[in-house]
């Protein structure tokens, strides 16, 4: 499969990146790993004019813990980050999410933490060659006034199925958008718009370029369900933060739980997460209660656009994240000694 | 658009061509260069057929583009022998029945080839894990995932192995 | 057996060396001086009228050198029977299906290729499209083939009488409907093809070929040139799993650009052309309907079968028709009445493939082990009670001769520990058993045989010439064993030129399990033949008669006094200076029944083999998720004779995954208004390394069939089917329920597990 025409811009440092960003704006896409992007641009589904590479630039692949947080640059491969100590022990959701992503030759070492976040929504009506999305009319994403995942609907239902970006709402990180002459941080939760035709709050000009995870002594974990275990997209996944209390370490100070791969971007459940408020960690009917809730939340979001069934996929969010508060809910408990 | 000369090191020799900025290595390799031994099966990054070395690790060349190959090793199946001696892991292939139609072969010797790089004997959920990207439709895995845990490491038990010539230590 | 010194061994293949180091040649590799590259525009619509097609834009796109449409074909439609005749290579008055043939281009390049299929301009008007097959038997809408009624394709009726009588006797009757999906073959390697005419306008092509002389012969007649011009070379070949039998039109487009440009082309499929544009197996809805007396013996059966057979016919009669044989091969039935229809929707076209029928065959295991349930006998026993036996006749009237089918159910049933296992295992762990049989080969007419030549070479090393492919199952390993074998020689003494029209004579193809059964047996024959001029020199040298002689590893001695001996290069030489040439031939015909028809009379002698495999399956079902893990699988096929044993390992080992981990667990093709939303290897889920059970053990039963050579018969393929049952029969029994909606995916498993909990309750 041969990809549409392009002018090739390497810049070597984030300013000469961001640069370049100024000046084409909607006409560039950035070229991580490409692991996303050129499949797309195979596809004919993006013909951008220009790639801006990121593979001269070194300034984006570091993971360290500064200020009580962990920070990551957005070009970090997702194999650096299933290496490092620091994500292990105190990011686990992320490290078992990017564990998740692909297969080793295929993500691990070109895939990109900036990429993993960015990857395009999909929908199994839209990500299909020329000739299947010709002879029809166009769909919302294509361009189109059309969808064909849900009737009547006005807008792009297309489903973010990013594990890392489930993972990292649910550690609660923000992230830093750098444009030429500034930047800005915002929390990952709100990076999403309600569109799945651009479901990112970012700017043309704006380069995805530091990824902060506070480290807030909580224990995170990551769930999902894919029909193989490898090279794969979820079709449905989980990430849960339980943080215990300062005072009363066997109960939840506060909790995050985030469904991912069911909607136009990963769902934060604010109602759910605050039922945990003050449970026990072996509250397993709490958890029970919470994923269940999440279930009837998170389902009016889906639709049938990425394989297996609807009715399945909603199930399941009730058990990926009934199975992720357990999951953490172990690591955080105190050992008994 | 114009071509651009670059300088691509494959099998540790540097090697001068003209390249579209949106010709990906995959083509390159094939059409410029002939060595044809990387296939092209599902051209999105999924089947593995086209897996070659990119400064030892394990790369897809459908979705690397050549331009971003410059300044690195490559190396491809054909880079796997010296002259007509095979590798281990080569001959354990053959030896074990790990080929059929052969399509997948290349993809499949360089991820097993970069695994057992790092880690020259795997225990078999290694070598599951390692070859996860790697589609065969042919072999149902087993006799490739023997072929790679027995590399270097002969089995006494198993009939595949010439434990007499390849027993190492 | 062990007089025999190189067949029956584990033999690494002598293709896999130049496999590992990349330098074998596959289609897509092959660049010839001026080569074009070829692209196919397609119908983007399901049913339509072509009203006009305008090319001129596309001609004049500067390096576009040419483009074909229907009006170049003259109209010739192709068909595997003269009864099925129903494709046009470029369709010129309607499109059938999304991917349909309606123009190619060659140019430069792949850039400039595809922007000229941009620039050429079709109009059409759209047709109501029908998409399920139940309803295209019923619907008012313009029929999808004007001459075929109810948009059935094909219907084949098998009655061996006395069914309703029989049903009379019965003392338990089950009636019951079973579904699958299309599924599809997802070969390593995309079809491509290669064409070029060359200085005496011959046709030569290169491309993935379940048989060259299938090939051959329909070119031959498609562009009416005699059958010797056409040349169908040899070439690396990645899969075929019955999909690459028949020409297909890319084959007569690439030919035809190739001759309008006087240059070679080539045509590289993507994957999504590879799975819509080629054939993909059959969705089938079968209704069982089995009496059986009360020990559980079947008395009477009635099976009915709609399959979707997408656009075309392709090989529809005999699609048609296999799962009914499969099935009627492996059980014994006091009688039965078949009714198979193949119906015509405006989906991609259906072919032969390696687990044709699942739907068909995991129904029939289904309910025997759901009358073995309500009888309160084992699955074990009720296979054994209706199993097939040597020396009987098929319902159909197919002579069985070998048949070691019990002893792979006995084999597979100990090594699994069934017997231990069955009934006695934790909630949501399963183990269940299938067994099937195959057929080597069908009456195929003139084109039933296979024949081979030998030429030995002065420096004492063999030429073997044969018809046969080598689709990546290691026929070509087959062949060089029974020559080297036969000859006296080594492995590496064998050089075989194979798969190529122009030196080789004709042979029935590979995707009909007949490869070693009929083409190895016609090089064993030739290399008898030669040794035999061998051994009247050698007898005259040794001074003893030729019956008193053997060969083995390149020398022929006497067999009662190995000492007195002399090197086969001598006696090719001594031969040679005789003026005797050390050349031989010869052919194997199967005895079948010329007469039988797969519809006009589907009875007699079908092929003189039957092969039969055993699959029993361990699984863990995850009640919360309905996910599958599978422990364990054991495979028994009774393969006649091993003659590889290494490569039939690789053959069960791959069956099982094709057969079972993916066709009983994940593979399946989805659908919205004709267009398959799963056409790439992404989407569509083949099973990974990571997938794959721990532990398959391999059981080689082999009962020496009297007429196969060596007592062989084929590898693999009833392994391929009866995994699909075993599978499904495994995680029937984990979750206690009957499943009749295949493959297994967790979303019904989860489905059927909370039904069974709320009736439960």
């Amino acid at each position: 499969m041969r990809l549409p025409r392009f002018e090739y811009l390497r810049p070597e440092t984030l300013g000469q990146a961001l640069s370049l960003l100024a000046v084409h704006k909607d006409d560039a896409k950035i070229l991580a790993g490409g692991t996303d992007l050129l499949v797309r641009m195979k596809k004919g589904l993006l013909k951008p004019k220009a790639l801006i590479s990121l593979k001269a630039l070194n300034e984006l692949s570091y993971i360290k813990k500064e200020d009580a947080c962990i920070k990551i640059g957005a070009g970090a491969s997702l194999a650096d980050i299933i290496a490092s100590d620091i994500i292990q022990k105190e990011a686990k959701a992320l490290f078992q999410a990017c564990g998740k992503v692909g297969a080793i030759t295929l993500q691990h070492y070109t895939g990109t933490i900036g990429g993993n976040i960015l990857q395009d929504n999909r929908c199994h009506h839209y990500n299909q060659s020329g000739l299947h999305r010709s002879g029809r009319q166009a769909c919302h994403k294509d361009g189109g006034k059309i969808c064909y995942a849900r009737d009547e609907a006005d807008r792009c239902n297309s489903t973010c199925q990013s594990d890392g970006a489930t993972a990292l709402m649910a550690l609660g990180a923000g992230i830093t958008l750098a444009r030429k002459g500034g930047e800005r941080t915002i929390d990952l939760a709100d990076f999403y718009t309600t569109d799945g035709i651009m479901p990112f709050a970012i700017e043309s000009h704006e380069l995805l370029k530091e990824i902060i995870i506070p480290v807030q002594g909580a224990k995170s974990a990551y769930t999902r369900l894919a029909y193989r275990s490898a090279i794969d997209y979820p079709i449905v996944c989980a990430g849960v933060l339980l943080k215990p209390s300062d005072t009363q370490k066997d109960k939840i100070d506060e909790a995050r739980i985030v469904v991912g791969a069911i909607a136009r971007s990963p769902l934060f459940l604010v109602r759910e997460s605050s039922s945990l408020k003050g449970k026990n960690l072996n509250d397993t009917d709490a958890f029970k209660k919470a994923a269940d809730s999440s279930m009837n939340s998170a389902s009016t979001f889906a639709v049938h656009n990425v394989g297996s069934t609807l009715k399945y996929r909603c199930d399941m969010v009730s058990e990926m994240v009934f199975q992720a508060l357990k999951k953490s809910a172990r690591a955080a408990l105190p050992t008994k000694e | 658009m114009e071509k651009i000369l670059i300088t691509l090191n494959i099998n540790d020799k540097p090697c001068e061509v003209m390249v579209y900025p949106n010709d990906t290595l995959l083509e390159v390799l094939r059409d410029e260069l002939d060595l044809t031994g990387s296939k092209e099966s599902c051209g999105e990054g999924v089947c593995g057929s086209c897996t070659v070395h990119m400064d030892n690790k394990p790369v897809r060349s459908c979705l690397t583009l050549a331009m971003e190959a410059t300044g690195t090793k490559i190396k491809t199946v054909e880079g796997l022998a010296s002259g007509d001696d095979l590798s281990d892991l080569q001959q354990s292939f053959i030896d074990h029945g790990a080929v059929q139609c052969g399509f997948c072969t290349p993809g499949m010797l360089m991820s097993a080839d970069a695994l057992l790089k790092d880690n020259p004997r795997p225990d078999e959920k290694t070598i599951r894990k390692a070859l996860a990207g790697n589609i065969c439709r042919c072999t149902g895995y087993a006799k490739i995932i023997e072929a790679v845990a027995h590399t270097d490491n002969p089995q006494d038990q198993c009939p595949d192995c010439k434990t007499g010539s390849k027993t190492k230590e | 057996m062990s007089d025999y010194t190189i067949v029956g061994k584990r033999m690494p293949r002598v293709d896999s060396r130049a496999k590992v180091m990349g330098k074998a040649l596959f289609t897509a590799d092959l660049k010839l001086p001026g080569m074009l590259v070829g692209k196919i525009k397609r119908s983007p619509y399901a049913h339509a009228r072509i009203l006009n097609i305008d090319t001129s834009k596309a001609e004049a796109l500067p390096g576009v050198k040419s483009v074909v449409t229907g009006k170049d074909t003259k109209g010739v439609k192709w068909g595997v029977f003269a009864y099925t005749r129903d494709q046009q290579f470029i369709q010129i008055e309607k499109v059938r299906y999304i991917g349909d043939e309606v123009a190619g281009v060659a140019a430069i390049d792949e850039e400039t290729a595809l922007k000229a299929l941009d620039l050429i301009d079709v109009e059409y008007e759209e047709l109501p499209p029908v998409f399920d097959p139940m309803e295209a038997m019923t619907s008012q809408t313009e029929l999808i083939h004007e001459d075929f009624a109810n948009n059935i394709n094909v219907h084949v009726n098998i009655d061996t009488g006395n069914v309703d009588e029989n049903f009379e006797k019965a003392q338990y009757i089950r009636e019951d409907t079973f579904v699958a999906p299309e599924e599809s073959y997802f070969q390593a390697e995309p079809y491509a093809i290669v064409a070029r005419f060359d200085h005496e306008d011959c046709l030569e092509i290169w491309c993935p070929n379940g048989g060259p002389h299938m090939k051959s012969k329909p070119l031959s007649n498609a562009f009416k040139i005699p059958l010797h011009k056409v040349k169908v070379r040899k070439i690396a070949i990645g899969g075929a799993f019955g999909g690459r039998s028949e020409i297909c039109p890319v084959d007569y487009i690439c030919s035809l650009l190739a001759k309008k440009t006087k240059k070679p082309v080539k045509i590289q499929f993507t994957r999504e052309e590879n799975t819509i544009a080629t054939r993909q197996g059959h969705a089938m809805l079968t209704t069982h309907k089995t009496g059986v007396d009360k020990d559980g013996r079947v008395l009477a059966r009635e099976t009915t079968c709609y399959m979707d057979g997408g656009a075309y016919s392709s090989t529809g009669p005999i699609a048609t028709s296999v799962p009914f044989l499969s099935m009627e091969q492996a059980y014994r039935m006091g009688s039965v009445r078949y009714n198979g229809y193949r119906i015509y929707t405006n989906k991609p076209i259906r072919g032969m493939i390696r687990t044709h029928g699942r739907g068909f065959a995991c129904g029939l295991d289904t309910q025997l082990d759901m009358i073995a349930d309500h009888l309160g006998i084992d699955p074990v026993e009720i296979r054994l009670r209706n199993s097939r036996q040597p020396g009987e006749y098929t319902s159909t009237k197919s002579y069985v001769d070998s048949c070691a089918m019990d002893e792979t159910i006995h084999k597979a049933v100990e090594k699994s520990g069934f017997k231990k296992k069955w009934g006695k295992l934790p909630p949501f762990h399963g183990i269940g058993i299938g067994t099937n049989s195959v057929q080597t080969g069908f009456p195929m007419g003139i084109r039933g045989g296979s024949q081979s030549f030998i030429k030995f070479n002065e420096d004492g090393e063999a030429t073997v010439m044969s018809g046969v492919v080598d689709n990546g199952q290691g026929n070509d390993n087959m062949l060089v064993q029974i020559a080297a074998e036969e000859l006296g020689l080594l492995p590496e003494d064998i050089h075989l030129v194979s798969a190529d029209t122009e030196t080789t004579s004709s042979d029935p193809g590979s995707y009909s399990q007949v490869s070693t059964f009929v083409g190895g047996h016609a090089v064993k024959i030739a290399a008898q033949n030669c040794r035999a001029k061998l051994f009247e020199v050698a007898s005259k040298i040794l001074k003893v008669s030729p019956d008193k002689l053997a060969a083995e590893n390149r020398l022929i001695f006497v067999k009662d006094d190995p000492e007195k001996s002399i090197p086969i290069k001598k006696v090719v030489r001594i031969s040679l200076l005789n003026f005797n040439s050390v050349n031989a031939e010869g052919g194997y015909w199967p005895r079948v029944d010329m007469k039988r028809e797969w519809v006009k009379n589907p009875y007699g002698q079908m092929c003189e083999a039957f092969s039969f495999g055993t699959t029993i399956v361990e699984v863990k079902v995850d009640p919360d998720t309905g996910q599958v893990e599978v422990l364990e699988a054991t495979a028994a096929q009774d393969v006649g004779y091993a003659i590889n044993p290494l490569v039939l390992e690789g053959q069960f080992e791959g069956a099982l995954t094709m057969g079972g981990q993916g066709g009983m667990l994940t593979e399946y093709h989805e659908w919205k208004d004709g267009r398959c939303l799963n056409p790439t290897m992404l989407d569509y889920k083949l099973p990974l390394a990571c997938d794959m059970p721990p532990k398959i053990n391999n059981i080689i039963v082999e009962s020496v069939d009297p007429k196969g050579p060596y007592g062989a018969k084929e590898a693999g393929m009833s392994i391929a089917m009866s995994a699909a049952q075993g599978y499904s029969a495994a995680v029937s029994n984990a979750i206690g329920v009957y499943m009749d909606s295949f493959p297994l995916t967790p979303d019904k498993i989860l489905a059927a597990i909370k039904e069974k909990k709320a009736q439960e309750n």
